[in-house]
């Protein structure tokens, strides 16, 4: 399989692949693609619209009002006037009034909402929320607690506690998170890995699809140029499929060392020192298996996108061709989604060490926690295997397809090409 | 001695027979034209004897030996349509396609600059294929075929698409390459060409050879009976002469063929005695048009293969 011809092949496809403006940009605009991402979020996140909101804040007592005011003046969003509260002493059936009177005002957006404290509150806790669009939770996020402290306190004034009982009371449970792992090290955990985990499978997910889909392309561009009857005059189909998918693999795991450049700066020196919460616990070891585990996953699955494209003679028939590529892609990115609200759930466990999920799962979950090392060699067993299965039935369906023109074959047809003895 | 020997190929696709138990020889330093109408097998016979196509059974041979890497190696093929990388260089194009037949270095790039020079592309080297006209590509092409210098040649329909300066460059490079010993096996659906340059056809129709031999001893024997005559005159006459089986119009030649091939000589005085004038008259010759469209339009499906190649 490899020799002077499978290397000629796989120069080329090198020296194509390398010095093109494609390998370049993406290299360089991926990076800021992603950062772009991470960036959009943390912004929409932390969006809280730049309308002024209006409120009214009416309780049952005058001193629970005077109370909520003197308290509230001293947060920031009250203080820089994002949030501008008007405060009212009414009775149930005066509120009821008022809100009639009202109605229009806040049809008209000058009153964003009412809150209404009911006597009730200081047994129940139970507050009212009147608004044209009263789903506002971004605002309860931000006054539930220090309203609450507010009622805590006021219910608590004349039971004799001192505020630091008050404050254990008021105070909600803190996880600290500490990352256990088989080298007796006790460490503080924080996003840092979560976010190399996101970074492992999208990359993993957008690599394979967008490296999948060129590799396809240039089938179906060979194809239908003629170009491989050209070349397999000299070669055979297999040296050919080989030299051209190793040769597209190492372009692809040299790309994706490239990015994973910064985080090795990051873990292995200390020129960039992160703030705790973002503190990366990783081994290079785990950034080579990484890069191992994607030199295996580009083999495997461009022996699939290349079939595909030797199936199909034009782009537009190939890319509704290849769903069921997708599919295998798609799914275990999405149980990856799943690690970061709990890492070691039954499926993601499962998926690392089912063919095709390992290549996309292990390296997500292997960033999260600390996966046993049978595992990790059971998924690397797995993944070996499936490449080695598949390589030979995609260079099956590629070695006949190559040459297979006019009528857009069926699934049952290409099948058939399987049973095909050489 | 026979340098390829194809022997009893068949291939069919979805049940339809491309290739029917085809067998022919090629001589060592032969030109050997493979000839039928468009849609015959010859490219598919063509692909089995190169290993791109696997054949349904039967077997090609190189002095004896079942093909393999060894004649791909040893083997040019210009493929009936044509294929580049549009987007690679010239330049790079000739060396890749030679490194892929196991030829680099000075030598190879020296005769790379021969041929393009020959070709006139050689100021247009480090041009992209893609840039150049229908026509350069196609020298491009039969560069890559020819810069390993291999010791077989295939081409399938080299002349289509050239203009006639370019014919006769390529007609020129494929006798150099004769008589430097190379065999040449071409495909071809141009009678004229293959008469001119061939010296073994086999003839090929829905699938099977119907006729296999040397260019010379095929001609003999179906000219034997055949006379070109050009007249002036209306030789309707003839139409009922006991000499005469049939009369093609080929415009400004008649093609007589006689019952017995004896009676040329009686031909002639008859002609005379009716007083007709000829201007030409040749006994004993047909074109490889007519002994095609003889042998095809036969319906005769039985392999007519002549003795002595």
């Amino acid at each position: 399989m490899f020799n002077r011809r499978t290397i000629a092949v796989l120069k080329r496809e090198l020296k194509n692949k390398l010095f093109s403006r494609t390998f370049i940009l993406m290299t360089l605009l991926i990076p800021i693609f992603l950062f772009g991402i991470l960036g959009f979020q943390t912004l929409i996140m932390t969006y809280s619209g730049n309308d002024k909101t209006n409120l009214v804040l009416i309780t049952e007592d005058s001193n629970l009002t005077q109370k909520i005011k003197s308290d509230f003046n001293s947060l920031t969003f009250v203080k820089n006037g994002i949030i501008r509260f008007d405060y009212k002493t009414l009775s149930k059936a005066g509120f009821m009034g008022y809100l009639d009177e009202s109605r229009k005002m806040l049809l008209e957006d000058k009153i964003s909402g009412i809150i209404f404290i009911p006597g009730n509150a200081l047994k129940n806790k139970k507050i009212e929320y009147y608004s044209k669009s009263p789903k506002n939770y971004q605002l309860f996020e931000k006054i539930r607690d220090p309203l609450n402290t507010t009622l805590l306190q006021v219910y608590f004034a004349d039971k004799k506690l001192s505020p630091d009982e008050i404050n254990f009371v008021k105070d909600k449970i803190d996880f600290n998170e500490y990352r256990i792992s088989s080298d007796r090290k006790i460490e503080v955990e924080g996003y840092g890995n979560t976010i190399v985990s996101f970074l492992f499978s999208f990359l993993l997910y957008f690599s394979l699809i967008f490296t999948g889909t060129m590799v396809m392309r240039a089938v179906v561009e060979e194809k239908n140029n003629r170009i491989v009857e050209v070349l397999l005059s000299s070669v055979n189909s297999i040296e050919l499929m080989t030299g051209k998918i190793i040769g597209t693999s190492i372009t692809g795991v040299l790309q994706m060392a490239i990015w994973m450049l910064p985080l090795v700066v990051v873990i292995s020196t200390t020129l960039f020192v992160l703030p705790p919460e973002f503190a990366v616990t990783l081994s290079i070891w785990q950034v080579l298996y990484f890069l191992l585990n994607f030199f295996i996953a580009l083999v495997t699955f461009m022996g699939l996108f290349a079939s595909v494209g030797a199936i199909f003679d034009n782009d537009q028939d190939a890319q509704s061709g290849i769903w069921p590529i997708m599919i295998i892609i798609m799914i275990p990115f999405f149980i990856t989604m799943g690690l970061q609200s709990n890492p070691d759930n039954t499926i993601a466990r499962i998926g690392s060490m089912f063919p095709f999920g390992s290549l996309i799962i292990m390296p997500a979950r292997m960033a999260l926690i600390d996966v046993p090392v049978w595992q990790l060699l059971f998924s690397f067993v797995i993944n070996i295997a499936t490449m080695l299965l598949l390589f030979p039935v995609a260079g099956k369906i590629y070695r006949t397809g190559i040459l297979m023109t006019g009528k857009k074959p069926g699934w049952g047809e290409v099948i058939k090409w399987l049973q095909i003895k050489y | 001695m026979y340098s390829l020997e194809v022997k009893n190929l068949s291939k069919s696709f979805n049940n339809i027979k491309a290739v029917d138990n085809v067998s022919f020889s090629v001589p060592e330093g032969s030109v050997f034209g493979l000839i039928g109408r468009n849609g015959a097998g010859k490219t598919t016979t063509i692909r089995m004897m190169m290993n791109i196509y696997l054949p349904d059974s039967g077997e090609v041979l190189l002095r004896g030996v079942r093909i393999g890497q060894e004649f791909k190696d040893k083997a040019g093929y210009l493929p009936e349509e044509r294929g580049l990388y549009k987007k690679m260089k010239i330049w790079d194009t000739l060396l890749y396609f030679a490194e892929l037949k196991g030829k680099t270095g000075r030598e190879t790039e020296k005769k790379a600059i021969q041929y393009l020079k020959k070709f006139e592309l050689f100021d247009r080297r480090n041009a992209k294929v893609e840039d150049l006209s229908k026509g350069n590509q196609q020298k491009i092409q039969f560069i890559t075929t020819v810069l390993h210098d291999p010791e077989f040649l295939i081409l399938d329909e080299p002349f289509s698409g050239l203009d006639p300066v370019n014919t006769d460059l390529l007609k020129d490079i494929i006798l150099d390459l004769k008589s430097s010993g190379k065999v040449i096996i071409l495909s071809t659906h141009l009678m004229d060409f293959a008469e001119r340059l061939c010296d073994h056809i086999a003839l090929i129709d829905h699938g099977k050879i119907i006729l296999h031999g040397s260019l010379n001893d095929i001609k003999n024997n179906y000219a034997k009976n055949n006379v070109i005559l050009s007249c002036a005159t209306d030789i309707n006459f003839l139409k009922d002469s006991v000499l005469v089986d049939s009369i093609i119009d080929k415009g400004n030649e008649k093609s007589i063929k006689l019952k017995n091939p004896d009676d040329s000589d009686k031909l002639l005085q008859l002609l005379v005695e009716n007083g007709i004038k000829v201007k030409k008259f040749i006994a004993g010759e047909i074109s490889l048009h007519e002994i095609f469209i003889e042998v095809t339009s036969n319906g005769s499906s039985s392999n007519k293969e002549v003795a002595n190649v």
